[in-house]
């Protein structure tokens, strides 16, 4: 057992702060902590350390400072020790849902729906905020009638990307809902997906999900709506599938845009204490990806959150040629905010140095480097527009001419793919130098707080 | 392209369209530009810059 680093976390029973550090004992690392009144609690944070050395993924993330003093959680709203500034807003509009998943992250919730009026005013101070990608979240957003108003509102108000985080169900139900959607200029749907056979949705989901997952995929495509798949990934019940879940997106790409894997982790209603062996850590994802899809993938083409702390997550930017994917190289581009007034001129190691060359600046529109981030992912999810001929760049089998600019840029316009991942914290592993530098905030219609803590739960009795 | 004759600045010769392959990371790409016929120099038009090569640059960005 050796301490390798010095952190803050948070009694997983009252929350209060309290110092932890990261140990290491042959492969894997631990999160360790002892509250004074609870006790001693440790949770594993990252295997297979000697393939994947936790040291190198973290690059440069400096460890917090000793005796930094960090208001979290009970201080969010985002603080003047928060590190990020707000670009990816998650606004919750309502905490009712059409499912039961014994794991729902957002469980916790509860409360009448805002009205639409109420929605409008917070999207109004969203934009007011400087926010200008947002997602639509719940609860299940799609039970409410009224959001292709809500989509449109946002839209028309300024924001360049509306994502929409959903189970699917009423997307599969309702080809009419779907259009609405489309036509109110929703941006791309992330949609839960977590394997390619139904034992896997009775386990996380309680019920057979497949049919509907896929003729939600259909309806979208019907519609030109890009779907993204996200699925939790659980150890024991579907991280075997991985390979799978990848190779159905590849195989329907282009309506499906990439997949977005959430490692499991133990929010909202879940205060039980969690045992190793249900945590699935960030390089075990990342392992699997390649052993899984037989190298197709290669670990090395993922790489750290730009916009978040190193260990929250990765991204990998490919296109799909004949049926499987190519690497386009780590992407410079792929970090979607920027620093927060308190970090400004701060060194460059965060996510809002400048992104272009020097010598390219000349091509490029007068936008700021954040906003040609946000805009460079987003195009990826999205469905090539109505200026491109869809029939022409889309058709399956028309011959792609990979050797000219032109066959290129047309290929990773409609079949582009994205791999990516973000793990959230819970009670048991949260650590707060990850907190503080969290770029994904959920709206309350008071305050924004970083996504973890929203959905932390509440103090154990 | 324009019809435009272009003239090697070194060998005073007439540049010709020929087939020129570009190197990007993993990804090769053609396109028929002029070339010197004796010295081999190729001429990559400013839009050729600025447009198309720009964007698959922007695609392919190294990190
Ligand atoms: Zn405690
Ligand atoms: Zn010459």
């Amino acid at each position: 057992m050796t301490p390798i680093r010095e952190t803050i976390s948070l009694c997983p029973v009252c929350l209060r702060q309290l110092p932890a550090r990261h140990v290491q004992d042959g492969n894997d690392i631990f999160l360790q902590k002892t509250c004074p009144e609870h006790g001693d609690f440790s949770a594993v944070i990252w295997r297979h350390n000697d393939k994947l050395p936790m040291a190198d993924w973290l690059g440069g993330a400096k460890p917090m400072a000793p005796g930094t003093e960090l208001p979290c959680p009970d201080g969010c709203g985002l603080c003047d020790a928060h590190t990020q500034s707000t670009c990816c807003v998650l606004l919750e509009v309502t905490n009712r849902c059409n499912l039961s998943c014994p794991n729902c992250l957002a469980g916790g919730l509860a409360g009448e729906d805002p009205t639409l009026d109420e929605i409008q005013q917070r999207i109004d101070r969203l934009l007011a905020e400087g926010c200008s990608f947002l997602q639509i979240s719940g609860g299940e957003p799609t039970l409410r009638d009224d959001l292709p108003e809500i989509i449109a509102y946002a839209k028309d108000s300024g924001f360049g990307f509306v994502q929409l985080n959903t189970n699917g169900l009423r997307l599969a139900e309702d080809d009419a809902y779907v259009q609405a959607l489309a036509k109110a200029g929703l941006s791309f749907v992330f949609m839960q997906f977590d394997g390619t056979c139904d034992a896997i949705y009775e386990k996380l989901r309680g019920k057979p999900l497949l049919r509907q997952k896929q003729l939600a995929i259909h309806h979208c495509n019907r519609h030109r709506l890009g779907v993204t798949l996200v699925p939790m990934i659980a150890p024991g019940v579907n991280a075997g599938d991985i390979g799978a879940i990848l190779r159905f997106a590849v195989a329907t790409s282009p309506a499906v845009r990439g997949v977005h894997f959430q490692p499991i982790s133990y929010l909202g209603a879940h205060t039980a204490p969690v045992p190793d062996a249900d945590r699935f850590t960030l390089p075990e994802l990342l392992l699997a990806i390649e052993a899984q899809t037989d190298g197709m993938v290669e670990a090395d083409t993922l790489v750290p959150s730009q916009c978040d702390h190193a260990a929250c997550g990765f991204h990998g930017d490919f296109v799909v040629v004949n049926g499987a994917l190519q690497s386009l190289g780590a992407p410079r581009q792929a970090s979607c905010c920027g620093p927060s007034a308190a970090q400004q001129g701060a060194p460059a190691d965060c996510c809002a140095s400048p992104a272009l060359p020097d010598d390219s600046a000349s091509y490029s529109s007068p936008l700021s480097a954040a906003e040609k981030s946000r805009r460079f992912v987003g195009r990826r999810w999205e469905r090539a527009t109505a200026s491109v001929d869809f029939d022409a760049l889309e058709t399956p089998g028309l011959e792609v001419d990979f050797g000219s600019f032109d066959g290129f840029l047309k290929q990773v316009r409609s079949h582009g793919f994205t791999i990516t991942s973000m793990g959230f914290q819970d009670r048991g592993n949260i650590d707060l130098e990850r907190l503080r530098q969290c770029s994904l905030h959920v709206y309350d219609g008071e305050n924004f707080h970083p996504l973890c803590a929203r959905y932390l739960g509440d103090a154990i009795g | 392209m324009s019809d435009e004759k272009l003239i090697c600045m070194r060998c005073d010769k007439e540049m010709v369209p020929e087939k020129t392959n570009f190197l990007y990371m993993k990804f090769a790409f053609n396109y028929d530009l002029p070339r010197c016929p004796q010295c081999g120099q190729v001429y990559i038009p400013e839009e050729l810059v600025a447009g198309k090569m720009a964007s698959v640059e922007l695609e392919l960005e190294e990190k």
